[in-house]
């Protein structure tokens, strides 16, 4: 079903992709009523690709794996051990570019992203004054909830891939491209290896689930968006800080960061998928809790705006 | 209808439900299992029968993921030599040794004591140890005739292989002889003989010890690995050894050793466990244990020294020969000397006998490149003051189930009992 607000919002004013809070309002009756839950999907997924600070934030991203391949490029190759994982072997195969940035953006700039995103979910609104006119559509409020974090959840396929993908491209215009070498120290067909690599950038999208939950809930908490954003992201560079200490060792299996490096166990030889579902079930985990503490407290809250 | 009257009274109870209802799910999914683990009850054995029964043990096709984790309070080895090795660059240079040789060594070194999770495969003759380190792997691949170190972090493949024209069949066949004829001995001399499968290597050294010196008993039935265990315990009758218990995990269906945990005396928790968190007893498939190294992999070659099968009889009659000779030949001959006995057991040797030993071994193998010591003599003794801490008459190194004792007279101690007693021999020994 096309949005009839599709024309309404092309028109964004300049400057809308510097800050949150000046990002383009809604206006009420643009949003399509009575549609289905496909619908609202629709449209939310419609309005977040418009943003021009979602297309920033990509862009940002995309720079990751261009700087490396460049440098690289120019610098020449790095002696093995030294640099982020694979950094070494990206002038022998430029396939490796997608997964150099990947190690390089995990630990801060793809949950940054993330954060902004799931933080801006239910308190941009807010801070709008949109989200009344959103929930008189006959949705519902779990359903909007749904439909936010499913949007945030695209974005976060959509951040992981990118780094993925442009590292790939990237690398295959400044690099020769040949078999993968695998952690076990066999090789694999380029296919095989590229099949391989976008199981790796689905890892890292799942790796984000959580965290996007956890913006969730922030984001039900106020109408202030930078401030969910911010509490979002904290969280994130927390989580990786607890899971450094030996001595926190009895808490690190819960932490939501604690398997954001093991996508390399998808270069071994036999791939260890076992490490994917352990993943997946960990992200499962926070996001029920983080969901249904967004659910509850988004369900029961006044909303004034 | 204004959604703040829609809002609360709509989806309170649908959503406060889930809201509760997760964690609880949660808890009560992680709390259950650990419960069901509780009673394990196997039909009871006694220490000799469990012995027996592991003994018995016949399976040589597995594959399951090991956690090993050690406490030894050993110093942090592999970050001395890495540091060593960065920091001389041009050291290495100038120097003209091989780094990587002594790297594969500290690399074996720190795969028998480090911590780590590895998949572990075994099928017949051939077996694969993989270290999951993150992001990056070790592996060792042992097929029939040749054996492959591979290290993901260093980008190296090194083959172990024996020289070419060298007896194998011949050397292994007397290699069985030998051994049956030992066996023969050692039943004759032990009615619990030992002629354990290398794979339970931890069983086999404590069953070396099975006599008067050490009390064996069956612990608690436990679950390793999902499956129910028998556990053996062994603690040494002497309390001179660092070496409180070690406690050794048996398979109850068909006897594998499935964990192993060494508790220092007096500690709570062991020193150095090793076990399976996942095992299989199905035949791993064929492709784990293929291995064909990365055009991006270095491929160094090594060649195992075997001796034909002439020079092992003479080496063995050599070896008789001074043994019969008794204890005036062991003060001259190049082989340690031995204080002490069963756990208490301190063996010396001084430290020039202890290098020719080892130069007289790189003669013996022609291919290797002729290694020098991956430190110059500085750095080596740099090296040795950071591990050691001074005491009477030299230097020691104690960690929580070894000590070793550098004399300055030039003697190496070394022995599972606490570094006062290596002190004492030393004087004695003057």
């Amino acid at each position: 079903m096309s949005s009839p607000e599709a024309s309404a919002a092309v028109g964004a004013p300049a400057g809308v992709g510097d800050a949150p809070a000046v990002d383009t309002p809604r206006t009420a009756p643009a949003r399509p009523r009575g549609g289905g839950l496909a619908s609202l999907l629709a449209s939310e997924t419609v309005t977040l690709l418009r943003r021009r600070r979602t297309w920033a934030m990509l862009a940002a991203l995309a720079l990751i794996p261009i700087l490396i391949a460049i440098a690289i490029r120019i610098a020449g190759p790095s002696g093995p051990g030294r640099g982020p994982a694979f950094l070494d072997q990206v002038a022998g195969n430029g396939l490796f570019v997608g997964m150099t940035a990947l190690v390089v953006a995990t630990p801060l700039f793809l949950p940054l992203t993330i954060a902004v995103v799931s933080g801006d979910t239910i308190a941009g609104e807010a801070s709008h004054g949109t989200l009344r006119y959103l929930l008189i559509a006959p949705a519902g409020r779990l359903r909007l909830l749904s439909v936010k974090y499913a949007v945030a959840a695209v974005f976060c396929l959509a951040a992981a891939l990118t780094v993925v993908v442009v590292g790939t491209l990237v690398g295959w215009m400044l690099f020769p491209v040949g078999p993968v070498t695998l952690l076990s120290g066999g090789q694999i067909p380029v296919g095989e290896g590229l099949l391989r690599l976008l199981a790796i950038g689905a890892y890292v999208a799942v790796s984000m689930l959580g965290l996007s939950a956890i913006g969730l809930f922030a984001s039900t908490l106020t109408v202030v968006p930078v401030g969910a954003m911010a509490a979002t992201a904290i969280l994130a560079v927390v989580a990786q800080i607890v899971g450094a200490i030996p001595q926190l060792e009895w808490v690190h299996p819960f932490l939501f960061t604690d398997r954001w490096f093991d996508f390399a166990d998808l270069l071994r030889s036999p791939p260890s998928w076992e490490s994917f579902g352990d993943n997946a079930l960990l992200q499962a985990a926070w996001i029920a809790v983080f969901g249904g503490l967004a659910a509850w407290r988004f369900a029961t809250r006044d909303i004034l705006s | 209808m204004s959604p703040r009257r829609t809002g609360p009274s709509r989806f309170r109870a649908r959503t406060v439900v889930p809201a509760v209802g997760v964690p609880v799910a949660i808890a009560i999914a992680v709390l259950v299992p650990m419960q069901a683990n509780a009673t394990v009850d196997l039909p009871d054995k006694t220490p000799e029968e469990l012995v027996a029964f592991a003994k018995a043990s016949d399976v040589d096709a597995l594959s399951g993921t090991i956690e090993q984790r050690s406490e030894l309070g050993l110093p942090d080895l592999g970050a001395l030599t890495g540091g060593a090795g960065g920091g001389s660059g041009t050291g290495d240079a100038e120097g003209g040794g091989d780094p990587a040789a002594s790297d594969t060594l500290s690399d074996l070194v720190s795969l028998a004591t480090g911590s780590f999770d590895a998949n572990v495969y075994l099928d017949g003759e051939r077996a694969r140890l993989q270290v999951l380190d993150r992001m990056a792997e070790r592996n060792v691949y042992v097929a029939p005739g040749e054996a492959w170190f591979v290290d993901s972090e260093s980008q190296t493949a090194t083959r172990l292989s024996v020289a070419d024209g060298a007896d194998v069949e011949g050397l292994e066949a007397e290699l069985e002889r030998l051994a049956d004829e030992a066996t023969a001995k050692a039943e004759a001399d032990l009615p619990d003989g030992e002629q354990l499968p290398t794979p339970q290597q931890l069983l086999d050294r404590a069953l070396d010890r099975l006599d008067e010196t050490t009390e064996v008993s069956v612990g608690t039935d436990g679950r390793v690995a999902g499956r129910d265990v028998y556990e053996l315990v062994l603690v040494p009758r002497t309390d001179e050894t660092l070496v409180g218990e070690i406690r050794v995990a048996v398979d109850g269906e068909n006897g594998v050793a499935l964990a192993a945990s060494v508790t220092a005396r007096g500690a709570d928790a062991p020193a150095f466990e090793t076990g399976f968190t996942d095992v299989s007893f199905a035949a791993p498939d064929a492709s784990v244990f293929d291995f064909e190294p990365s055009d991006a992999f270095t491929v160094q070659e090594e060649t195992l020294p075997l001796p034909s099968v002439d020079e092992l009889r003479q080496r063995l009659a050599e070896a008789e020969a001074r043994e019969g000779s008794g204890a005036d030949a062991a003060a001259d001959a190049p082989h340690p000397v031995v204080h002490g006995e069963g756990w208490a057991t301190v063996v010396e040797f001084d430290a020039a006998t202890a290098a020719e030993m080892m130069a007289e071994h790189r003669g013996d193998d022609p291919v290797a490149p002729a290694t020098e010591p991956p430190f110059t003599e500085g750095e080596a003794l740099d090296l040795l003051d950071t591990l050691t801490t001074p005491v009477e008459g030299g230097r020691a190194l104690q960690t929580s189930l070894l000590s070793v004792l550098f004399t300055d007279d030039g003697r190496v101690l070394a022995g599972s009992v606490p570094v006062d007693a290596l002190v004492g021999y030393a004087e004695s020994g003057r």
